[in-house]
């Protein structure tokens, strides 16, 4: 199978055009940098030849960790023979950012034989804007075929393959005359052709900045900045709940129709408590992780959250942390995972510890069935301001902000504490142009971010609740869950929990949960549901109402929750990309901080009430 | 490009000055440096300040058709000189 590289500035438009071209749906955003590894597939039109994604860099000369793998990869990628050619993309209505890169990559293939095709990208914007681009006299300067291609509207395409098509299988491709030009000399010659070649015009600068004098001023912005994120939590509540209403009434109609056609008792509880019981509760809040993951989307292709990057630069830079901190700790809003491949993007290493050290303290998705179901069995789902405004969705609120202002709390006493005052590296940003967001991509990715989640986390689930409901269920068929293998369990570990205001269920529940946050939820389903009728399938959240489960212990679930490390994988990930010893440290530390913070809330309203 | 006017940092610029690029403070890292060149701040370019946030917040300056947000360190090792009022519209 050949391989074609895909380089590429960030922002210029590489991940659309690879979705375009493989039909596949790497991840994008309108941010600088968004691409963190390497994504591959086939191409649409190519059987033969797979289109290999790199993550975006302004320089073949790395600054930060992210470049320096993007760098990394292309110079292991240019040496193997497979590699039959390059597309270089470049924004044709910002292209002076893009030459140096160009030159430099034009140059590296010229050393490495390979063949190498300008993609001179946004030719919608070009033509919209009536901007000249003068692609034939590119093409002549620079010695390398350049065309005009649109990601968004799919033009540019075949002309592009064809370059492929026509080029050397492996290797063997001439020397281009830029080989042996030192770095110093590409500076000076990207000046000159972006002199020449550069749109004219300052249309969309113009466009961007009455934009960027709302959402950048002082008084406006900071306003409007906290709308946004104001909006962004009322919708995970009020835009799911519809959704959400209706996987219940899926989940518990199907069980009730099910369970009673399963003429053995053992596999009918089994379906009825582990399956309808553990699994379902748990897919109930998979529409809201779809909204989440749209929101952050519809944020990130707008080009808003450059500016939100901006805006929360100084503050961010009181807690040791830096304005390019902003996306990593957002993305961790959806997931830690890819928010501390994110955090690879800050440049100076001090930062970048810093931002791992606040990710996990973000409200993960993973966390919001956990806070879903622990607010709505406290907080009635009413509304106030003439029904604009949620209780729920306020709670919501509250519990996210306190996940974030705990996250800054910890990286100021930990920046103070090991000297907040060492030289930190620059703060330079590129300010992507205002855009409409794409609705087909965005879709695609909050769909495949459920998918994701119901697959990877659903096995756990399903596993943990297997393991729950034999364990709950014998040696007494589910006679008594206080006198199974599973309420023995869960007496012994009764005592941790009990200063909580916690029974056992659900200190057996948070045990669980270490592997997953979410099993939380599906582990009580499955505890609930061996000591629930048989005839009625309760929803979970009427089951811990009945519980007897006090306020103060809910809202010490709640902190603990927001404050422990409770996921194998992003251990896993932040010992890979940070050190093992990091990632024990943080487990470890977050745990006894969690408990401790818990215990205070509880203790706290055992004296209030 | 009117090389009478007097050299100042790039962080000095006022909303809305337009000022051409002259040089680098030599203390700024010279990976610092490329990078600015390669973003286009190379001597001899227009810059444009296009705002400046309250509160020390990075501030935003056009070059070509590009848009960078700097932040006082870096904004202050790029010096400039003014392009006078006449200037402006050339």
């Amino acid at each position: 199978m050949r391989r074609v590289l895909l380089l590429g500035s960030p922002n210029s438009g590489k991940s659309s055009l690879f979705n375009r071209l493989t039909g596949l749906s790497q991840r994008v955003a309108n941010y600088p940098g968004i691409t963190v590894d390497v994504a591959t597939g086939k191409l649409l039109n190519l059987t033969d030849a797979e289109l290999v994604d790199f993550p975006g860099t302004y320089s073949l000369q790395p600054i930060s960790g992210e470049e320096a793998i993007a760098v990394d990869f292309l110079n292991q990628a240019l040496s193997e023979s497979d590699v039959c050619h390059v597309f270089c993309v470049a924004d044709a209505t910002r292209l002076e950012k893009c030459l140096h890169f160009i030159l430099q990559v034009i140059r590296e293939c010229g050393r490495h034989g390979k063949a190498v095709t300008v993609l001179a990208n946004m030719a919608d914007v070009i033509r919209d804007n009536q901007l000249i681009f003068d692609e034939a006299g590119l093409e002549e300067a620079l010695g390398v075929p350049v065309i005009s291609v649109s990601a968004r509207e799919g033009t540019g395409f075949d002309q592009a393959l064809a370059q492929v098509e026509a080029a050397p299988r492996a290797g063997g491709k001439p020397a281009n005359r830029w080989q042996d030009t030192p770095d110093e000399l590409l500076h000076g010659t990207a000046q000159q052709l972006a002199a020449r070649f550069s749109p004219k015009g300052d249309v969309l600068i113009n466009s961007q900045l009455s934009l960027d004098r709302f959402f950048l001023s002082t008084a406006l912005g900071g306003v409007a900045f906290f709308f946004i994120m104001f909006l962004f939590f009322q919708s995970i509540f009020t835009w799911s709940a519809p959704v959400m209403d209706g996987v219940e009434a899926l989940v518990t109609g199907l069980g009730e129709a099910v369970v009673p056609l399963i003429p053995n008792k053992v596999l009918a509880d089994f379906v009825a408590d582990a399956l309808f019981g553990g699994v379902g509760a748990f897919l109930v809040f998979v529409p809201q992780i779809f909204v989440l993951t749209l929101v952050i989307g519809l944020m990130e292709d707008s080009g808003y959250l450059a500016r939100a990057a901006l805006i929360c630069h100084r503050p961010l830079r009181l807690f040791g942390l830096t304005g390019k901190s902003f996306i990593p700790l957002l993305s961790g809003v959806a997931c830690a995972i890819p928010a501390i491949y994110a955090a690879r993007s800050v440049d100076s290493p001090r930062q970048r510890m810093m931002t791992y050290l606040a990710i996990p303290l973000m409200p993960c998705s993973a966390r919001l069935p956990v806070y879903a179901l622990l607010i709505a069995a406290f907080i009635p789902a009413e509304t106030t301001l003439f029904g604009l405004v949620g209780w729920q969705g306020l709670a919501l609120f509250a519990i996210y902000l306190f996940g974030m202002l705990t996250a800054l709390v910890v990286t100021g006493l930990i920046s103070k504490s090991s000297g907040g005052q060492v030289a930190e590296q620059p703060f330079v940003l590129e300010l992507p142009p205002y855009r409409l967001p794409t609705a087909r991509p965005i879709l695609r990715n909050a769909w495949n971010r459920c998918r994701h989640f119901v697959t990877q986390a659903g096995k756990i689930i399903l596993l943990v609740t297997m393991v729950v409901w034999f364990l709950g269920y014998f040696p007494n068929q589910g006679a008594d869950l206080a006198q199974s293998w599973l309420g023995t369990l869960g007496h012994w570990v009764e005592p941790v929990f009990a200063p909580l205001g916690l029974d056992w269920r659900y200190g057996v529940a948070i045990l669980t949960s270490f592997l997953a946050r979410e099993v939380f939820v599906g582990t009580l389903g499955t505890i609930f549901g061996i000591e629930g009728s048989e005839d009625n399938m309760l929803p979970l959240v009427d089951q811990i109402q009945a519980s007897g489960l006090p306020l103060g212990s809910g809202v010490a679930l709640l902190v603990f929750f927001a404050v422990a490390l409770q996921c194998v994988s992003t251990v896993a990930i932040l010992a890979r990309e940070g050190s093992t010893r990091l990632a024990i440290s943080m487990l470890f530390s977050y745990l006894i901080f969690a408990y401790l913070l818990s215990l205070i809330v509880f203790q706290l309203f055992v004296l209030l009430t | 490009m009117n090389k009478t006017q007097t050299v100042t940092a790039l962080w000095d610029l006022r909303s809305g000055e337009t000022a051409w690029v002259t040089g680098f403070d030599a203390a700024l890292s010279a990976s610092y440096q490329g990078r600015m060149m390669e973003f286009g701040f190379q001597p001899g370019t227009r810059v444009q300040c296009q705002l400046t946030p309250g509160f020390g917040a990075p501030r935003v300056y056009a070059i070509s058709n590009s848009v960078f947000s700097l932040d006082r360190e870096i904004a202050r090792s790029v010096y400039v000189s003014r392009v006078e009022p006449a200037e402006v519209g050339a």
